[in-house]
């Protein structure tokens, strides 16, 4: 055997032997054998009053959300009018001697609705359905659509049962839905509540969400009216109208959520020391808010701040990454300060990739669009009362040498 | 082919595996760390006894007159620890490699070495767990301060044989660096992220060193070798300081009484306390001088087929120069080491292999802190 073999055989045994561990962390005992000194921690609150802000109402369109609203609350009322598409006048038969039967007479109408949102503590909720021009405006107010909101257009309430949580509900309405000659085979209906006491609910738009369907049970014409078929329709048309109209926030105010919805974009000024320091255990944006956070009752929805990576305005581009956002969760009628992770969004902004981005935050609501919670925040016009930043950091560690 | 440039690249790049030390230990967060021991396999389990006698060993240079032919060598040594902090112990471990080197001759009388070996080790990891409460909100915090490296000694040695005594000369270079961090983590809020902060200390330093080996007698080697060090700068991005380093003294005798047993044993003494001064400038508990012992006997009777293979055993015995914890004014416990060895080498590839393996047990104590070792060395010289 030469030497060299020897040698790698050896080595291999040796390194079998004692492999490569390397096991060095234990607990101490201090303060003989513990550093001598201690990492100190600081809390430091920086206002944001050199900032920018403004915030914008749109960016979900109420024909874009995922849900359709009907309320009769005070500060909120709304009608949803939905334009359902046509549907056949013949069926087709198969294993017959007839190709096709003609619809001779319709039967009964069922609306299905995928019940999103409730107050559960309102009982004997009623759905109100009147039946709308087929090519009704889609441009409609809430003031303009009120004259067909009359007991002549009413086609029936129907009862929503007071059990009824969210999820997909039948509702009988009239048995009979005359189809006008005009209208092409369109259905347009308005929907509307009504409760012994002011409320509100929302259902699937079809948007993300499952769309309301309009079921028609028909009789073929005689001599076969023995024969029948179901034709369901989903919306070809969907929206609501609200009362108040939706305007932008005025100034002073940033606003989050609502119909449509809103965001608030933040133009922070920080120290550079902020953004690249390592030092950083936990940053929060500390935002006070203006009025209650608005809602159904006991709801809740977040509030997500995502990093702007292009800067367009209120079009800025985002970096919808839950790994560089912060988020909240917010609870109808909660007033006072909220408190929402930064950490996340720092870390972003001192790495490679993010130390060429804005210094910019969207404020938005999360899911955006699918909940009618809104939440004002004052904005750096507030003075103290607007947004601020506490960062808590390590105060830098002393080594020492050697 | 010349293969003397091939086995220093061996060891080299052994070397290269692993920052060479022998072991670590948790009381190497004190001081300048933990003194470490430059020896072989076969010095480790002779006690350290044979360590001024032994070419392998980075001690003595005119131990390198022991090389007849080109020689490499390499010592990895495997540590295991049991470290007893109070309410619990810490079961540790860790590979290193304390001595590579490569010796030639020139003619019969000169022999010439270049060595890398552990001076002080700075490896250690210790955790704290510890409540704080950053805006006014208790928040359980686990702290790990940690230390990777330590000072290598680079040695250029030469031996020189004359009759009945060995002369030799080594210039050291003192070379390393540590890199300390400190983090803090929030096991239970994830508002919290973590800290780690980082830092680079380089050590650079010079030394000399002197031996000679006198054969009185039949079958006697005396051994004496002195080491004059400078001081040792250990510098960071914006500080530096500069510590003396001590003087080292080492006496030592090796005999064979009968045929096919070797007695050695080793004194030492080094004036840590050159430093003590500098140490306590930066809020550090002064050094001290320290001794150590080490004897061990080696029985040669034994063999493995047609192999010789000797049996080694020895006792060592330590002062180490940094106390455990208190301050210039009042400084902690001192610490130091005790340890039974023992081990055995053979022969292999027609006698151009050498392995040697070694077993150190014992502990460290430092008033009421304890930590136990177990330090498999496995020694490799080639001689191709």
């Amino acid at each position: 055997m030469s030497a060299w073999r020897s040698a790698v055989l050896v080595a291999g045994l040796a390194g079998a032997m004692m492999g490569c561990r390397e096991k060095l962390t234990t607990p101490s005992r201090c303060p003989e054998l513990c550093p001598a000194t201690k990492l100190e921690m600081a809390d430091t609150l920086l206002p944001l009053a050199d900032s920018a802000d403004t915030s914008v109402r749109g960016f979900v369109l109420i024909r874009e959300a995922t849900y359709l609203l009907a309320s009769t609350l005070d500060s909120l009322q709304a009608v949803t009018l939905i334009r359902f598409s046509a549907h056949d006048t013949m069926w087709t038969v198969s294993g017959t001697t007839l190709d096709s039967l003609y619809i001779g007479k319709q039967d009964s109408l069922v609306l299905t609705l995928e019940l999103a949102q409730r107050d559960t503590a309102v009982k004997n909720l009623r759905l109100v359905i009147w039946r709308l021009p087929a090519q009704f405006d889609t441009g409609a107010t809430y003031q303009s659509i009120q004259p067909y909101l009359a007991d002549s257009t009413l086609v029936d309430t129907v009862a929503v049962p007071d059990t009824a949580q969210a999820g997909a509900h039948t509702f009988n309405i009239a048995d009979s839905l005359p189809m006008q000659p005009g209208d092409s085979g369109y259905v347009s209906l308005a929907i509307g509540i009504v409760a012994p006491t002011k409320t509100a609910l929302t259902f699937g738009s079809g948007n993300l969400s499952t769309a309301p369907l309009l079921s028609t049970y028909v009789h073929a014409r005689a001599p076969f009216d023995t024969a029948t078929d179901v034709f369901s329709v989903s919306p070809f048309v969907s929206l609501f109208v609200i009362n108040p109209p939706a305007t932008q926030p005025p100034p002073g105010i940033l606003a989050v959520g609502g119909i449509p919805t809103a965001r608030a974009l933040l133009s922070l000024s920080l120290p550079k020391l902020v953004v690249d320091s390592t030092s950083i255990v936990r940053a929060t944006l500390l935002l006070n808010t203006v009025g209650a956070v608005g809602g159904f009752a006991n709801d809740s929805f977040y509030v997500v701040a995502e990093p702007v990576v292009r800067d367009y305005g209120v079009k800025s581009v985002l970096w919808p990454d839950s790994a560089t956002s912060g988020i909240v969760l917010v609870h109808q009628g909660q007033t006072g300060q909220i408190q929402l992770d930064m950490a996340p969004i720092l870390r972003f902004w001192g790495t490679t990739q993010g130390d060429s981005t804005p210094r910019l935050i969207m404020l938005r609501a999360y899911p955006e669009g699918s909940t009618i919670g809104a939440v004002n925040f004052s904005s750096r016009a507030a003075g103290a009362a607007g947004p601020q930043l506490e960062v808590t950091y390590v105060k830098p560690y002393s080594f020492g040498v050697p | 082919m010349r293969r003397g440039p091939a086995v220093l690249v061996a060891v080299l790049a052994c070397a290269g595996a692993s920052r060479a030390a022998a072991q670590d230990s948790v009381f190497g967060i004190r001081g300048l760390g933990l003194l470490d021991r430059s020896v072989s396999a076969k010095s480790g389990a002779l006690g350290g006894g044979f360590v001024l006698f032994d070419p392998a060993a980075a001690v003595n240079p005119a131990s390198l007159a022991g090389w007849h032919a080109t020689a490499g060598w390499a010592v990895g040594a495997g540590s295991f620890r049991s470290f007893d902090y109070g309410t619990g112990t810490s079961s540790l471990s860790a590979t290193r490699f304390p001595v590579v080197g490569f010796a030639g001759a020139i003619g019969s009388k000169v022999v010439l070495a270049l060595t890398a070996s552990d001076y002080l080790d700075r490896n250690w990891s210790v955790q704290q767990t510890d409540t704080v409460s950053p805006r006014g909100t208790p928040v359980v915090a686990n702290d790990n301060t940690q230390s990777a490296g330590g000072v290598t000694d680079l040695r250029l040695a030469m031996a020189y044989r004359l009759p009945n005594i060995t002369l030799g000369f080594g210039a050291h270079i003192l070379t390393g660096s540590t890199n300390t961090s400190v983090s803090r983590q929030f096991p239970n809020d994830s508002a919290f992220v973590p800290f780690t902060q980082a830092q680079t200390t380089d050590y650079a330093g010079v030394g000399l060193s002197f031996g000679a080996l006198v054969s009185p007698l039949p079958g006697l080697v005396t051994g004496a070798s002195v080491r004059v060090n400078g001081r040792l700068r250990a510098s960071t991005t914006d500080t530096a300081a500069d510590i003396p380093m001590p003087v080292e003294v080492n006496a030592g005798f090796y005999d064979q009484p009968v045929a096919g047993i070797s007695v050695a044993g080793t004194v030492g003494w080094a004036n840590w306390s050159r430093a003590a001064a500098a140490l306590a400038a930066t809020g550090q508990a002064p050094s001290r001088d320290v001794w150590s012992v080490g004897v061990g006997v080696e029985v040669n009777v034994l063999r493995l087929g047609r192999r010789q293979l000797p049996l080694r055993v020895g006792y060592r015995w330590r002062q180490l120069p940094f106390p455990i914890g208190g301050d210039s004014v009042a400084p902690g416990p001192a610490l130091s080491e005790h340890a039974i060895t023992a081990g055995l080498g053979f022969d292999t590839a027609s006698g151009r292999a050498t392995v040697d393996l070694g077993l150190d047990v014992g502990s460290r104590v430092a008033g009421p802190l304890s930590e136990s070792f177990t330090t498999l060395y496995v020694g490799l010289t080639i001689r191709p």
